[in-house]
């Protein structure tokens, strides 16, 4: 089995136990998300519980991919389960994280961990090659992530620092020698008090963030997995992989030496850690997850901010210029705490704006409608940022209320109906907050997340807007036309037939099959070829990309041909594809028998009744769009969702996925073309199986 | 090859290593005789090992800790992306301050290789046929690890391969089964060649003491923000 390591170890919390599960019974869903879906649909038998029931099987899953020397594909870890966090149900559902803790699992043997049952105290999991040891957790119970990483290198042995780094890994020769620190995911306190906030961290800046497995992993009483391994990556092709890597940097990235940032591509930038912080100026490197063809985040002198990347680096520094009129250390410490505490840095950041919404209300504070006694005035320095997290934590003060988010709090303070309506609290879709991208403007962004589980963070058809909206800060135009780069990308996504209209986000064709396609599309190429194969999203999909002088990307070949060097398989861009959609429904499955009805799917009430008028970004929004007929790259900016035609372009979604247009449930005929029928059976047995169309 | 112990550690708690060590400093010279080494034994007894046509240079403050080149040094050699298998290795502690939260640890080719006068069997040699590189004949290898002790520099230079139960260490690609391109001094790299960011190099130039680590960021570097100094 080239690629996997043939193992997945089955962690049973309840007895400190574990067994072993083959890799082979689940190899045909090909990895990551895929794995942990159907091993949750075969080990969860009650999809309905609650995320913090011990019958709640958590998965971390790698790819065949991981540890190996495929661009941007050898970092990524998926986490799946019952969450904590959505809104009016917790669904099933997904998260992600980059580093270096896939390669050390896949180097220990193992392609992925099961989760299942709770502790009966405080344990942390220790994994070296072939042997798991459970230990009791009492001395890190209450520490944050970081200081309970280095508590476990301690007892280790492992020394901090890039010294003399070279160990024996234990007292056995078979195990061998490495310089690697032991690779560590961790939940802190916030985590610790089961909150739906809670994020899993690995390293300092790798989270797993959306979902609230923190919490769950609380829950559970776990506190930390450990994972240290001396074995190896075999793949099919090692020659034919290393050169397909030496290609791909020669040809298809720019680097310091050549070539401009191109901000369209992501597999095609220069490195460039990507912060919207103020650089420091005393010295820094850009610092990439395992395997990265060009990192996105960055270290710094201070050690302040190491590895926060993209939006987390954002969270708190509105709130310190409010207050101190300019980003002071405020603006890098408080997301420290956030990666040290564990908590979710969208949920935290959006909270934020609630607080001072709230705030400005005057229904918040000492002796107020939501009495709390936190030194509000402190909004913006870091001092409130931990006084917040500790709250959370301890469950004191507000903190006692936003265990299970912001909206839930909304709702105990009697509050959801009218926040939500006004958009003081922008958590448009299942009561996640929302990613910067306004749905109302990125229809995909939002569409896409409200027919699944959760903000969707995938950025396929986002790197459009940024690079308007970074050209035109910077003076320049975009290298390609509109009507080029619709021409351009709809031609990579196979199997679809290459309708630009796909990419026309115009007023006029928000609700139309077209923009349902484009969601289709998007939904079946993540949940196989970035969320199973594991390609980063960040680089992924590379549909234009100015290092070719076609202008066109590696996307269609590049994925399937890493794939089959690494597993010796011959899979087909369409192949994967299929994949994905086959994921897609075996996940609809998991949601129907959650209690999914076509009446909930709809955004937050201000989505639907409020225009845009400012996003994140500022008052516009461009995009591709089709006005008077021409294609332009056109301001989307200050429209609403409509109701009516939202559920008409549903109609268009659940008619190209098969499903139930009543229910939005997964049909017979859908689910055997893809080879699901015993998925059919569960629902029929439930009374949830969608009417054939 | 000789065969090597099941454990690392005798019945005496004592390990290998240090049972070897106990043997006392005895002169590879004296024991085998220095022609086997592949140096030129002078009259006093100083071996004199020829220079190394060829060096790897580091930019410490370039390196990205992607582990790129571990992976494709490991793939090249043995068939299998395994990091404790690369001849050049990346060191890293996430919340140290930048520069000093990694470390390139790559074979410098020494001079006056510490790593060539302790092996006892000849093993650990300059290479004539590759132009002089420090590299192990794993079939001369008994598995003493001296040579893995006596590398002065940092994290040893020579890795000891737990798969195989020899040494082994950076011949600057000089034999890659599985890669089909000419190595060795002037020829290619794997390291470099996919390094992301360009922080490694070659030179056939003997570096000094301290010209193993050189500043490899230039104007583009600097066009992207990052530091260069």
């Amino acid at each position: 089995m080239n690629g996997y390591a043939g193992k997945i170890l089955n962690v049973d919390l309840t007895a400190h136990e574990y067994s072993v599960i083959d890799t082979a019974k689940y190899e045909k869903w090909g990895g990551g998300h895929a794995i942990g879906s159907a091993i949750f649909w075969d080990l969860c038998k009650d999809k309905t519980i609650d995320g913090r029931d011990p019958r709640n099987v958590i998965t971390i899953m790698t790819s065949p991919l991981t540890g190996t020397l495929v661009p941007s594909a050898s970092g990524r870890v998926e986490v799946q389960g019952i969450g904590l966090q959505s809104y009016p149900v917790a669904w099933y559902t997904r998260s992600n994280f980059g580093g270096r803790l896939g390669g050390q699992l896949k180097s220990a043997g193992w392609d992925g961990i099961v989760l299942q049952g709770k502790s009966p105290k405080p344990v942390w999991i220790d994994i070296l090659n072939d042997e798991v040891v459970f230990n009791d957790a009492a001395d890190l119970w209450g520490t944050d992530t970081w200081t309970a990483q280095q508590k476990i290198w301690s007892k280790l042995g492992v020394e901090r620092g890039v010294g003399d780094a070279w160990r024996q890994v234990s007292t056995k020769a078979k195990d061998g020698r490495t310089t690697q620190k032991p690779a560590i995911l961790a939940i802190g306190p916030v985590g610790e008090a089961g909150s739906s906030i809670g994020a899993l961290i690995h390293d300092a800046g790798n989270g797993g963030g959306q979902g609230g497995f923190g919490g769950v992993w609380g829950a559970k009483n776990l506190k930390a997995i450990c994972i240290q391994g001396t074995g190896g990556v075999d793949v099919a092709d090692p020659t034919g992989l290393i050169q397909a890597r030496i290609t791909a940097k020669e040809d298809w990235t720019a680097n310091d030496d050549k070539g401009p940032e191109n901000f369209a591509s992501g597999f095609g930038q220069t490195v460039s850690p990507v912060a919207f912080w103020p650089m420091p100026t005393d010295g820094m490197r850009p610092q990439a997850c395992q395997g990265c063809i060009n990192g996105c985040r960055a270290r710094y002198a201070s050690g302040v901010g190491n590895e926060s990347s993209c939006l987390e680096t954002s969270v708190y520094m509105g709130y310190d210029i409010a207050k101190n009129g300019k980003p002071t250390a405020a603006t890098y410490e408080g997301v420290d705490l956030l990666q040290s505490y564990g908590a979710n840095a969208f949920e935290i950041k959006h909270g934020l704006g609630y607080i001072r919404a709230l705030l400005e209300m005057g229904v918040l504070g000492k002796g107020k409608a939501i009495d709390s006694s936190l030194d509000y005035t402190q909004l913006g320095d870091t001092v409130f940022m931990e006084a917040l997290l500790r709250a959370i934590s301890d469950k004191m003060d507000i903190g006692a209320d936003l265990q299970d988010g912001f909206i839930r709090a909304a709702e105990k303070w009697g509050r959801l109906d009218e926040d939500w309506a006004t958009g003081a609290l922008q958590f448009p879709y299942w009561g996640l907050p929302e990613h910067s991208y306004d749905s109302r403007a990125e229809l995909e962004w939002g569409y896409g997340s409200i027919v699944g589980d959760r903000d969707i963070n995938e950025h396929d058809f986002n790197r459009i807007f940024w690079e308007n909206f970074l050209s035109a800060a910077k003076g320049y135009k975009p290298a390609l036309t509109a009507e080029q780069y619709t021409a351009l990308v709809v031609s990579k996504m196979k199997p679809l037939d290459p309708d630009p209209s796909m990419l026309d986000f115009s007023t006029e064709n928000m609700y139309s099959e077209a923009i349902a396609k484009l969601v289709s599309w998007q939904r079946h190429y993540s949940r196989f070829w970035k969320q199973g194969a594991l390609y980063c999203d960040f680089k992924y999909p590379d549909f234009e990309n100015l290092n070719r002088p076609d202008a066109s990307g590696l996307t269609g070949s590049g994925e399937p041909d890493f794939w089959n060097l690494v597993t010796g398989q011959d899979m087909t861009f369409e192949e994967g594809m299929e994949l994905g959609r086959k994921v897609w429904n075996l996940d609809n499955a998991i949601w129907t028998l959650q209690g999914r009805t076509r009446e909930m799917v709809h955004f937050a009430p201000y989505v639907h009744d409020t225009p845009m008028t400012m996003g994140e970004f500022g008052p516009n929004y461009v995009l591709p769009a089709k006005v008077d007929g021409k294609w332009e790259y056109a301001n989307v900016a200050g429209r609403k969702i409509d109701r009516d035609g939202f559920e008409e372009w549903k109609d268009h979604f659940y008619s190209i996925e098969g499903w139930d247009k009543t229910t939005g449930w997964p049909t017979r005929p859908t689910l055997a073309e893809l080879g699901l029928d015993d998925i059919a059976d569960t629902l029929e047995s439930a009374g949830k199986l969608g009417k054939e169309q | 090859m000789s065969e090597q112990p099941k454990t690392d550690v005798r019945e005496d708690g004592v390990t290998r290593r240090q049972f070897v060590k106990g043997l006392g400093a005895v002169s590879a010279t004296a024991v085998f005789g220095g022609t086997i080494l592949g140096g030129l034994l002078f009259p006093n007894g100083v071996m004199a090992i020829p220079a190394s046509t060829g060096y790897l240079l580091v930019d410490m403050k370039k390196c990205q800790g992607c582990n790129t080149c571990m992976m494709a040094c490991s793939l090249a050699h043995h068939g299998e992306q395994n990091l404790s298998l690369s001849r050049i290795q990346i060191v890293q502690d996430s919340w140290k301050g930048y520069p000093d939260d990694i470390g390139i640890e790559a074979c410098r080719q020494c001079k006056d290789p510490k790593c060539v006068e302790a092996c006892p069997t000849g093993a650990m040699h300059a290479d004539a046929d590759t132009g002089e590189v420090r590299l192990v004949d794993a079939d001369k290898c008994i598995g003493c690890m001296q040579c893995v002790e006596a590398c002065p520099h940092g994290s040893g230079r020579v890795i000891w391969n737990h798969e195989e139960g020899h040494a082994q260490k950076c011949d600057l690609c000089a034999n890659t089964p599985f890669w089909d391109h000419k190595g060795g001094p002037g020829g290619t790299q794997a390291c470099i060649s996919v390094c992301p960011v360009n922080a490694i190099k070659y030179t056939d130039t003997l570096p000094g003491d301290d010209g193993y680590e050189v500043n490899l960021r230039g104007k583009g570097w600097a066009a992207i923000g990052l530091s260069t100094d």
